[in-house]
């Protein structure tokens, strides 16, 4: 016999050794395929050990050794399965109950965060970490903390009613305008620093509300953050290295932030961040140094104090990062779109 | 604004390649949106936000360049040769609304000859996507592409009368535009008009009456600067936006008005012939002055972080147009140029040397302070409840705060007061600011049972808005459930969230009539008989209100209230190490006696010894109890601070109880006397 069948043949005993040994049921079992395999006289391992005779004197070491290992392997499926069937319970009969560890365990039911809530949590987290605290407001607003005050004078077109949730005429508010559901967090800076001195370092997060026509990409409520620092020595760079911290620790790896010129009312210069990711540029969300009129507005000394403020949407922050491609998904609360997350 | 390629070589040299230019502009400020090429010229579309209206035109946008590259630009100087007779004789403008359009110049051009344009400007136009239409009207939207200001050419013989009057509409005024189309208009519109109607809507559209046809010999140019705000109404009210309106809308350059005038006159006289009447007749405000603006050196790191060369601040501010009027070592004072009213301030200045001079030169990697930060009491105990409600097997939904009309009708518990709305609905037919968030919870409930989910808890924290006497509404943090469990389901787990948050408060439940619940099954919940919220269980016609297919229980809760009942640090006390005695009662009392009022009999007449009370069950046998009567079955846990309490003493506490509650109660001990 040539040696590769002589393996076959072994390989294919041990095979099948092993599937007996482990699929007996009890130690009768377990001992008939002993003697199948195992026994001195009979078993079908002493016979493929005869048929070591066959084999050219030359391959015959390496036969032996073949044989051996085989040998050893089906002692030891035996051991393991004689142990098996020593540890198990005595009362393990075939005809009574029998533990079934295989059976689910008991279900729970946890519930989940809304993802925007994740997201939110998680902003919150990191920067808090970089020393910003959360502050709160009201999402009804006057004009004077939603316009005035932010640098956006009466003319603006940011202030035309078709662009704005103003409430009907029973919410007018008394000195400080008509009022309106808030159209950006950035209101919040504005109650902050009326009452509070600098320093500050602050994030808004919350609802903020604009009449779009609810799509794939836009919702009339959304989402923003909001980031606040003044000091008496802030600058453009400072603003930068905050928002590589917060990008880098959000997105776990180090990357680069680019600015780009833009506009905002209630910041001077305003940019565009963008930040480097997986070799493109991503966009980020809007920034700039508080221009002098807001911080005038709240009582500042814009030539004493300075600072940045940057704002984004969770939305999409949210969407980006785990692949939703419809905005209005968040709003539909179905279970199984919650269970996602 | 889309620019074409070779046109802007008409203003400035173009050596850098298509994509460098449309990257060093982006970081500049002029974001590039698309390129793409049309014949042997290309077409890039730029962003340009509403405080660069300069850059609506190709001068502006070649300007930028100049100032990039440090290269020069070369702008025509307009000369038109005249050879007519003078304008004054021939029309005469008149401003009614000031307050509408500042200013107003005419000029007129006699004997043209109406024509296709020649290729090179149907090419120009063609590249930036605006039909041709004849020499003079493609004259003028050329000029406007050239320099930012819109023009408009009438058939001066169409007019009724050589006057143009410049004034307000009159309500209900109707006026056919270029487009072939009627709008009625408003007060507030400003309208060019001549003896009889309006001709043109000012600064926003022609009239179909006067426009230019192959007929006309004679036309009136008319330069002017409108209100920007009015334009803006205007163009929005009649969905009419127009290249002319979006650039009034922004503000036009009010030396640059002449200049586009004369350019339109010289190109038309090249093109359609005809003879140039002498002089312009110009109305309205005089060219404003601008003030000049200090910009102290010491302001550019102090904003932007980097030092920058004066040399080179000064050159930049040069290069934008900026006049120089002294300067000293540390600062200097420049007068910013007539199309650019966004300069105004030494924080203008600053952002203008700093994105021309480069954003990428300011550091990323600064060394910010480190500074503490307090999470607030109400994020902590939010974050506790949140952390209970999941764990309890609810998911948190996210609902709009604005709904319709009928959904703040179905439950109001806390205010009685009309709902605020807004002035626009947010989204179809929804303009009531919420007072509640169950209506919108039960909606996302229905709409998860018409999807065939199986397990629908649900819960959000989120504001409602209830009306206040004067000023802002009060918004209220609120959390609120909705179970497809029972009564006690939810109840446990508020009781559960108050566990969480102070151990030991007790929450009590007292009758209550809402609409949409069970009277039976519903209660206001309270904490020393403060008003915590409201729990129950829908009426029949509470869920067939709803359209939900099944009943739920519904739960709100004032988070405010949690966050001032929370104690965030705990206090540690000593366990005692003495043995614990149970004791198990089976009480028999009649079906009236509720657990509450037993309760409170047990912990008095227990003793200080009682550790805790457990309720077991409520159990009925009226075989051998009786009709009307119920078993309470509860447990009592007794132990001491000071020493093992004996068998005998737990059987005396466990006897002063029952006799309490007999006392009290009527209450009989199964199976005792």
């Amino acid at each position: 016999m040539a040696l590769a069948d002589f393996v076959k043949q072994l390989d294919e005993l041990a095979a099948q050794a092993v599937q007996a040994f482990g699929s007996a049921a009890n130690a009768e079992a377990l001992e008939a395929a002993r003697v199948e395999f195992l026994g001195a006289k009979q078993g079908r391992l002493k016979a493929a050990q005869k048929g070591m005779g066959e084999i050219d004197k030359t391959d015959r070491p390496a036969a032996g050794k073949r044989f051996n290992e085989v040998k050893e392997q089906i002692e030891a499926a035996f051991k393991a399965a004689s142990e098996r069937a020593a540890s198990a319970p005595a009362a393990a009969k075939k005809s009574e109950p029998q533990f079934d560890p295989t059976v689910p365990g008991t279900a729970i039911r946890l519930g989940r965060l809304h993802p925007i809530t994740q997201t939110i949590e998680e902003l919150k987290d990191i920067m808090g970490r970089l020393g910003f605290s959360v502050a709160d407001g009201p999402e009804v607003e006057d004009e004077w903390h939603n316009f005035e005050a932010l640098n956006i004078p009466r003319e603006h077109p940011a202030r035309d009613p078709l662009d704005n949730f103003y409430l009907a005429a029973a919410g007018k508010t008394s000195g400080a305008g008509a009022a309106l559901l808030r159209s950006q967090t950035s209101t919040v800076q504005i109650r902050v620093m009326e009452k509070t001195p600098p320093p500050i370092r602050i994030i808004c997060l919350g609802r903020v509300y604009r009449p779009d026509t609810a799509d794939a990409t836009h919702y009339p409520m959304f989402h923003q953050m909001e980031g606040l620092l003044i000091d008496t020595r802030v600058t453009m760079a400072d603003l930068k290295s905050v928002l590589r911290l917060f990008a880098a620790s959000y997105l776990g790896r180090d990357v680069n932030i680019r600015f780009r010129p833009s506009f905002f009312p209630f910041t001077e210069p305003s940019v565009e961040a963008d930040f480097h990711w997986d070799g493109q540029w991503i966009e980020f969300g809007g920034a700039g140094m508080v221009d002098p009129n807001v911080l005038q507005a709240v009582g500042y000394d814009p030539e004493k104090v300075v600072g940045f403020a940057f704002g984004l949407g969770i939305e999409r922050l949210c969407m980006r990062r785990h692949g939703i491609t419809d905005i209005r998904e968040f709003y539909k609360n179905d279970v199984r779109f919650l269970h996602q997350f | 604004m889309l620019v074409s390629w070779k046109w802007l070589q008409d203003y400035v040299a173009l050596k850098m390649s298509p994509a460098e230019l449309a990257e060093r502009l982006a970081m500049a400020g002029l974001n590039h949106e698309d390129s793409r090429p049309l014949g042997d010229d290309l077409q890039i579309d730029l962003e340009v936000t509403s405080n660069r209206p300069d850059c609506l035109g190709h001068i502006g946008v070649a300007r930028e360049v100049a100032v990039l590259w440090q290269t020069g630009l070369c702008v025509p100087t307009p000369q038109p040769a005249v050879t007519g007779p003078a304008v004054s004789g021939l029309t005469k403008v008149a401003i009614e609304c000031p307050g509408l359009c500042y200013r107003y110049t005419a000029r007129v051009l006699q004997g043209v000859q109406i024509g296709p344009s020649p290729p090179w400007l149907v090419d120009r136009l063609a590249t930036i996507g605006i039909p041709t239409i004849n020499n003079v009207v493609d004259v003028t939207n050329y000029v406007m592409m050239e320099c930012g200001q819109p023009l408009h050419a009438f058939d001066f013989a169409r007019l009724a009368g050589p006057e143009i009057i410049v004034r307000e509409a009159r309500p209900g005024e109707l006026f056919q535009a270029i487009n072939h189309k009627s709008y009625p208009l408003e007060a507030g519109m400003c309208v060019i008009a001549d003896a009889q109607r309006a001709v043109a809507l000012g600064g926003v559209m022609g009239g179909a009456d006067t426009e230019v046809a192959e007929s006309t010999r004679d036309v009136l140019i008319e330069a002017a600067d409108f209100a920007p705000l009015s334009i803006r109404t205007t163009a929005r009210k009649l969905v009419l936006h127009s290249p002319s309106s979006y650039r009034f809308e922004r503000g036009v350059d009010p030396r640059g008005i002449d200049w586009a005038s004369r350019r339109c006159c010289e190109l038309i006289l090249q093109l359609a012939g005809g003879q140039l009447a002498e002089g312009v007749v110009s109305v309205g405000q005089g060219i404003p002055v601008r003030e000049p603006i200090v910009l102290r050196l010491s302001q550019l790191p102090r904003i932007i972080g980097i030092e920058i060369p004066a040399d080179e601040v000064r050159r930049i501010l040069a290069a934008l147009g900026c006049q120089d009027t002294a300067r000293d070592t540390r600062s200097l004072t420049v007068v910013p140029p007539s199309w650019r009213r966004d300069l105004s301030r030494e924080i203008d200045l600053i952002e203008e040397v700093a994105r021309v001079y480069g954003y990428d030169r300011i550091p990323e990697d600064v060394g910010v302070p480190m500074a503490p930060s307090h999470r607030s009491d109400e994020d902590r105990v939010l974050g506790k409840v949140r952390q209970v409600l999941l764990c309890a097997g609810f998911d948190e939904a996210i609902t709009t705060s604005v709904v319709p009309e009928e959904l703040v009708a179905v439950f109001s518990p806390w205010t009685d007061a009309p709902a605020l709305h807004t002035s626009t609905p947010m989204l179809k037919g929804a303009d009531r600011l919420r007072k509640s968030l169950i209506p919108s919870l039960l909606e996302v409930r229905r709409v998860n049972e018409s999807l065939g989910n199986p397990v629908i808890e649900l819960f959000e924290t989120a504001r409602v808005y209830l009306p206040a006497a004067d000023g802002l509404p009060h918004e209220q943090r609120t959390l609120a459930i909705v179970s497809g469990g029972d009564y006690h389901r939810v109840k446990g787990v508020v009781e559960g969230l108050l566990a969480t948050l102070r151990p030991g408060t007790r929450l009590e439940a007292v009758d209550t009539r809402q609409p949409l619940l069970d009277p039976l099954k519903s209660s206001e919940l309270r904490i020393q008989g403060q008003c915590l919220g409201y729990l129950g269980e829908l009426s029949v016609e509470g869920w067939k209100q709803t359209g939900l297919r099944a009943g739920a229980t519904i739960a709100e809760i004032r988070l405010s209230d949690l966050v001032g009942l929370a104690d965030l640090i705990p206090k540690y006390a000593e366990q005692s190490p003495y043995p614990v005695i149970d004791r198990d009662l089976n009480l028999i009392v009649d079906e009236s006696v509720r657990w509450a009022a037993l309760e409170a009999t047990v912990q008095q007449s227990a003793g200080e010894c009682l550790e805790s009370l457990g309720y077991q069950e409520t159990y009925r046998d009226p075989k051998k109890d009786g009709a009307g009567k119920k078993r309470l079955l509860f447990s009592i846990t007794l132990r001491s601070g000071e020493r093992t309490l004996t068998n005998e003493e737990a059987d005396l506490i466990r006897q002063q109880v029952v006799d309490a509650c007999k006392r009290d109660h009527g209450a009989v001990l199964l199976g005792g006397s």
